[in-house]
């Protein structure tokens, strides 16, 4: 799982696309699938009953459990229903994307996501960090933040702070604001600062959680770093083989989501894509150049 | 300038807060109310009184 990703990878998904995508339905697909569940993988109390999953794991990313939230069917059907219901394209699309965002992330702890169900209920995971769920919030957090995902996380704060114009109010203006009618509607009632706030809410959250949570984890507790694939190794980690061979999805997968092939397909998928990026990149720039010509 | 000022106040205040008392980190309406409130009405408010 992921603590802070899903908060700041919607914006710079916004910075990419600009007018093509709208920001509320982005956040809302990028939490759409651990709200109704995360609650219940750490427990809650209520007039002294502990409500908590039996086996966290496999309720939130498994089935049986809620783990279809997780794979790209349901981000497909409900962007499918909200076409449906408001007749709204970028709000369908942008929700596919957040959700596929999410999705895609949580790929990358070790228990990952059923990334194709309902074709199959295999977890496709890239073990990058522990997922440390069913050990309760307070080690989870200390966990993730001694781990490689407080660095996913940092990459992601990090891309937004370089794409920091897409946090100002001038981008709000001309490129948020256009891009979906609700904004005008609430620009009815509210002001323009309020508006701002709220657009920029997640982003202060992500990045307001993620320093207090690493000064919490190595300043006001002690929970040693260990940054190595898989990490930190002091944390008893659920692993996709584990729920895979319970749920006999993959007694005898030799897929690279079993196997330790997994850092160096991790490894081949961002230098792929860093070379996609590269490549067009150079091609906008080589057609401004002409254009300015 | 006095817009970025006022949301990086926020931002200290809430880290530190959230140090303190970690179980307010959790959740997402607590922090979307505490930046409403030091960058929106808190302003307004001093704008007023003075």
């Amino acid at each position: 799982m992921s603590w802070v990703a899903h908060d700041v990878e919607p914006y710079v998904i916004q910075k990419h696309l600009g007018r093509r995508i709208a920001i509320v339905p982005l956040l809302l697909g990028s939490y759409a699938p651990d709200m109704a569940s995360k609650w219940f993988v750490y427990g809650v109390g209520i007039f002294g009953l502990e409500l908590k999953a039996a086996e966290p794991a496999q309720f939130h990313r498994g089935w049986p459990g809620v783990g279809f939230t997780h794979s790209l069917a349901f981000g497909l059907l409900v962007g499918a229903l909200l076409l449906l219901v408001f007749r709204n394209r970028i709000w369908a699309v942008s929700f596919v994307i957040g959700q596929w965002a999410h999705a895609l992330t949580d790929t990358l702890d070790t228990v990952g996501t059923m990334l194709l169900f309902p074709f199959t209920t295999h977890l496709f995971s890239l073990d990058a960090w522990a997922y440390a769920g069913q050990t309760g919030r307070y080690t989870d957090a200390g966990a993730y933040f001694s781990g490689l995902g407080f660095v996913w996380d940092g990459v992601f704060l990090v891309w937004t702070a370089l794409s920091w114009r897409v946090l100002t109010r001038a981008y709000f203006r001309e490129t948020v604001v256009p891009a979906d009618p609700l904004w005008g509607k609430a620009g009815r009632y509210l002001s323009e600062t309020t508006l701002v706030a709220v657009y920029r809410i997640s982003f202060f959250y992500g990045a307001c959680r993620w320093i207090a949570w690493l000064l919490w984890a190595h300043v006001v507790r002690s929970f040693a770093f260990d940054l190595s694939w898989g990490g930190p190794k002091w944390v008893p980690a659920v692993r996709s083989e584990e729920l895979n061979a319970q749920a006999g999805a993959c007694s005898t997968c030799h897929c690279p989501s079993c196997g330790a092939a997994s850092p160096k397909l991790a490894l081949a998928a961002a230098v792929a894509v860093g070379g996609r990026v590269a490549t067009v990149r150079s091609q906008r720039r080589a057609r401004r150049s002409t254009r300015r010509r | 300038m006095r817009e970025l000022a006022l949301y990086l106040a926020a931002g200290v205040v809430y880290v530190g807060l959230g140090v303190a008392f970690p179980e307010v980190l959790f959740s997402w309406v607590e922090g979307a109310a505490f930046l409403l409130l030091a960058v929106v009405f808190v302003p307004k408010l001093w704008e007023r009184v003075r």
